[in-house]
């Protein structure tokens, strides 16, 4: 190209440069991630179909290193590869894992008698002192665990090769449900002290049904069956966890094939999947648990548990779940869902009737209703506009505000009780399955989400998060119930399903703490 | 016109007078601008939230908070914390992610080359559309080239990044299996989201070239070139491109930032492994350090690239570099 001056020149060479220089790392860049380890897809490569599977996960695991995580993704990909002490079964119940018994020797100490012949993935014993080593790691301050269950534990002892005490501060009847998960995982002693935390949360390595293969950051999780493994040898052999954080890109891939499960399935998602043979939609049930926390303290109506009771009856719950929640969901009497130990069939949920509720309101002064703010968390927001325009029907003018969901969150926390305004929409999710853990954050007048002040409620959780004999804490929790329906406290609604769906070739059914544990799925 | 040999001449005179001053006035403005915004940072995060909070279920006690907030140095007062942070920045440290338990610094190295991938992937599609449509649109004015282009523009520039990826995920993915629904790998990969990402650059780009390119082909230099007989894509190519060309350079440099901030949302939608989605995961997790260390990050390549464009403005304009 021939130049008129030097003008033309130097923008020619800027602009070539600059357009060079582009199209260069654009290129030099795709051919760097094009190497096969760091992102290809490996159900779709030389390992047959039939023994790999594809999860989708909306978010990266915090760390891999199970003891430095607190939240339900982190825990659903730790599962597979390390042990916990106890496992909840299908049938929910509690079932031996690396304890094969358990038993509280007395009231500040808890046995664990530990499995035989264990073996972590890389040859290292599982015995007793690998038990008490985890337990204690996860105590140590210096650790800086977010996993808070085993709060009233002082140290973990190991008596001998097969027994480990758990020596308490206080005590603890919910212990084996808590050895479950989190607190639970047991991790290798002698690479952690030899190779350091943080070449173990690069490389993990537990004694579960997978091993940890590689990690794609923000990408994938790739594992592979244990070919050591203790107990049942999954049938996946390929096991890929995939990070998909928007819900309809996770939906595409499903569809298109790219993966195999996907979790969080709403109602939309459901509909669009609709009459396709290539997948299935389940529900099945969830813990996952939601109420109106009241503002019982401050003075006004809400103080009132003839008005509570009014809101209670104003809620047509079987309505919300039949719409909002499109039938993926079960109404909770008060604030224990039935799956849940503890749970009391004879207190029957407040029915739904708008000529009592006016009446009770009447009775109470506000005949003419009132204002009150409804806060949520910006994923609730339709069920809150919908609770809203149902209590407008007695009256009670709730202006819905909605924050996002971290908000939600510490505000429900926070020390300044009032800031929360009238009601709040909140959900429970007491993966323990323990009656205490639905009740215990909400109820207790000194914990920091609670709004309620009432001395028996307050002996009755005492009762409940000490007592050591089951037939009395059975009798407490029942008791619990019946107060929680006399004072309504709450606005109880309804515990929701786990909804998610499979490609058609694959077998799983999701537990119903929603940990996404694949060494009983299969494909065909 | 002056012979080639002059432009070395002509450069080095450049170089060693207004051009140097100017550089140096403008690395020193750009040091000031990356301090500020350090310190903006480190005080408007912390109105986001409390981190340990976060972290924590809504089981645990206070007593569990305080000590996790001590160990992660979150209770000493703040201006401890700022000065730390700023020694540490000048060390190249930029903290711990309290969440994810790795230096900030590393995680966003490790996440980079991939935003960097779909950056530069969105501005060679921006680049490759917008620029012929730009010049058609301009020179044929008026007819139904320039309305189609007028058109395109206007729907690229409206269209949120995140319909029009899943509309192309649908379309190009689920239905016709052509392309792959999400993530990073070779070059099947980045054509969905270099599109998306692209989108509104190259409409930008394309309206402005097309406005500055009729600005220039009305001047009256270029009705000289016109009646000395050149034809008119010689015109276009030696005296109309260039003079068009400078406030088309200046906006590519400002729209390389907001690929940046663009690609937090086709980060999202195509689960591309970027930056993009890492700040998000910092602001939902309150990840102080982390938050920090993304806002520094992505000031100093975009306040870099902007320096790099107004020294290569000024090399080729010589009247900016005596303003």
């Amino acid at each position: 190209m021939k130049f008129r001056n030097t003008r033309q020149h130097r923008v020619a060479q800027v602009s070539a440069t600059a357009l060079s220089l582009v199209a260069a790392t654009a290129l030099l860049a795709g051919c760097a991630s094009s190497d096969p380890t760091a992102s290809s897809d490996p159900s779709s490569g030389s390992a047959s179909k039939k023994t790999s599977l594809t999860v989708a996960i909306g978010s990266d695991v915090v760390s891999l290193d199970p003891q430095l995580q607190g939240d339900l993704t982190s825990m659903s990909v730790a599962d597979n590869i390390f042990d916990t002490l106890t496992v909840r079964g299908a049938d929910n119940e509690l079932h031996p894992g690396i304890a094969t018994k358990w038993k509280q020797k007395d009231p500040l100490t808890w046995e664990f008698t530990i499995r035989k012949g264990v073996e972590f993935q890389n040859g290292e014993k599982l015995d007793a002192e690998a038990v008490a080593f985890s337990i204690n790691r996860l105590l140590d301050p210096a650790t800086k665990s977010p996993i808070v269950e085993l709060v009233n534990v002082k140290s973990a002892v190991a008596v001998n090769p097969t027994t480990v005490d758990f020596q308490m501060k206080a005590t603890d009847p919910v212990i084996p449900a808590k050895v479950s998960l989190f607190g639970g995982v047991i991790v290798p002693p002698k690479l952690i002290t030899e190779e350091g935390a943080e070449a173990f949360a690069k490389h993990p390595v537990g004694s579960g049904p997978y091993s940890f293969v590689s990690r794609s950051q923000a990408e994938s999780i790739v594992l592979k069956a244990n070919p050591h493994y203790w107990g049942a040898k999954p049938a996946v052999k390929n096991l890929t966890f995939k990070i998909m954080p928007n819900p309809a890109s996770a939906l595409a891939a499903l569809q298109s094939g790219e993966a195999d499960i996907v979790t969080g399935i709403t109602k939309d998602a459901a509909n669009q999947l609709g009459t396709s043979t290539d997948t299935t939609v389940k529900s099945t049930a969830g813990i996952r648990t939601y109420d109106l926390s009241i503002d019982t303290i401050t003075d006004g109506p809400l103080a009132n548990a003839d008005v509570r009771k009014a809101l209670n009856e104003a809620v047509d719950v079987p309505t919300l779940i039949s719409t909002v929640m499109a039938g993926a969901a079960k109404q909770t009497p008060t604030l224990v869902p039935s799956s849940v130990y503890g749970f009391d069939a004879s207190v029957k949920p407040f029915p739904y009737d708008v000529k009592d509720a006016k009446a009770l309101l009447k009775k109470a002064g506000y005949a003419k209703g009132f204002s009150t703010t409804l806060s949520a968390s910006s994923a609730d927001s339709a069920l809150a506009q919908a609770i809203a325009g149902q209590l407008g029907k007695i009256g009670v003018t709730a202006k819905v505000a909605v924050v996002d969901p971290q908000t939600a969150k510490s505000e429900i926390i926070t020390l300044n009780k009032r800031r929360d305004g009238g009601l709040y929409l909140m959900a429970n999710s007491g993966w323990t399955l323990d009656s205490v853990s639905f009740l215990q954050s909400v109820v207790k007048s000194d914990r920091r989400s609670s709004r309620w002040n009432n001395p028996e409620a307050d002996q009755l959780i005492v009762a409940g998060e000490t007592g050591t004999v089951p037939a009395t804490r059975l009798k407490t929790f029942s008791t619990m119930q019946k107060l929680l329906k006399s004072e309504a406290p709450f606005v109880y609604l309804f515990n929701v399903n786990n909804t998610y769906a499979l490609r058609s070739t694959v077998k799983w059914t999701m537990p119903v703490t929603g940990i996404l544990n694949m060494s009983t799925a299969t494909v065909k | 016109m002056h012979a080639a040999g002059s432009f070395r001449r002509r450069a080095t005179r450049a170089l060693g007078g207004e051009l140097q001053q100017f550089i140096l006035r403008r690395v020193g403005q750009t040091i000031l601008v990356l301090f500020c915004v350090a310190t903006l940072t480190f005080f408007l995060v912390r109105l986001t939230g409390d981190p340990v909070q976060a972290m924590l279920p809504p089981e645990a006690t206070l007593a569990q908070e305080q000590s996790l907030r001590q160990a992660l140095g979150l209770d000493r007062p703040l201006f401890v914390q700022y000065l730390s942070y700023l020694s540490g920045i000048l060390h190249l440290d930029f903290g711990q992610s309290l969440f994810f338990h790795q230096p900030a610094f590393s995680l966003i190295v490790e996440r980079l080359p991939a935003t960097i991938e779909l950056g530069a992937g969105a501005l060679v599609f921006a680049l490759l559309v917008a620029i012929p449509a730009g010049i058609i649109a301009a020179v044929k004015r008026g007819s139904a080239a320039d309305s189609s282009v007028v058109a395109a523009v206007l729907v690229g520039q409206s269209t949120p990044a995140f319909f029009v990826g899943i509309i192309l995920i649908l379309v190009f993915a689920v239905n016709l299996h052509w392309l792959p629904a999400s993530g990073r790998g070779g070059f099947d990969h980045l054509i969905l989201p270099a599109i998306t990402l692209g989108l509104y650059s190259m409409a930008m780009i394309a309206r402005l070239l097309r406005s500055s390119l009729i600005d220039v082909l009305s001047e009256d230099y270029i009705r000289t070139a016109r009646s000395k007989g050149l034809s008119r894509w010689q015109v276009i190519r030696d005296h109309g491109l260039q003079n068009a060309a400078l406030p088309v350079v200046t906006i590519i440099g400002l729209e390389i930032g907001s690929l940046l901030g663009g690609a937090i949302l086709t980060e999202q939608v195509f689960s591309w492994p970027g930056v993009g989605r890492l700040t998000v995961e910092a602001i939902t997790n309150r990840d102080f350090p982390l938050m920090q260390a993304i806002v520094l990050f992505l000031s100093v390549i975009f306040v870099v690239t902007n320096l790099i464009v107004d020294i290569a403005y000024a090399f080729l304009d010589p009247r900016v570099r005596l303003s």
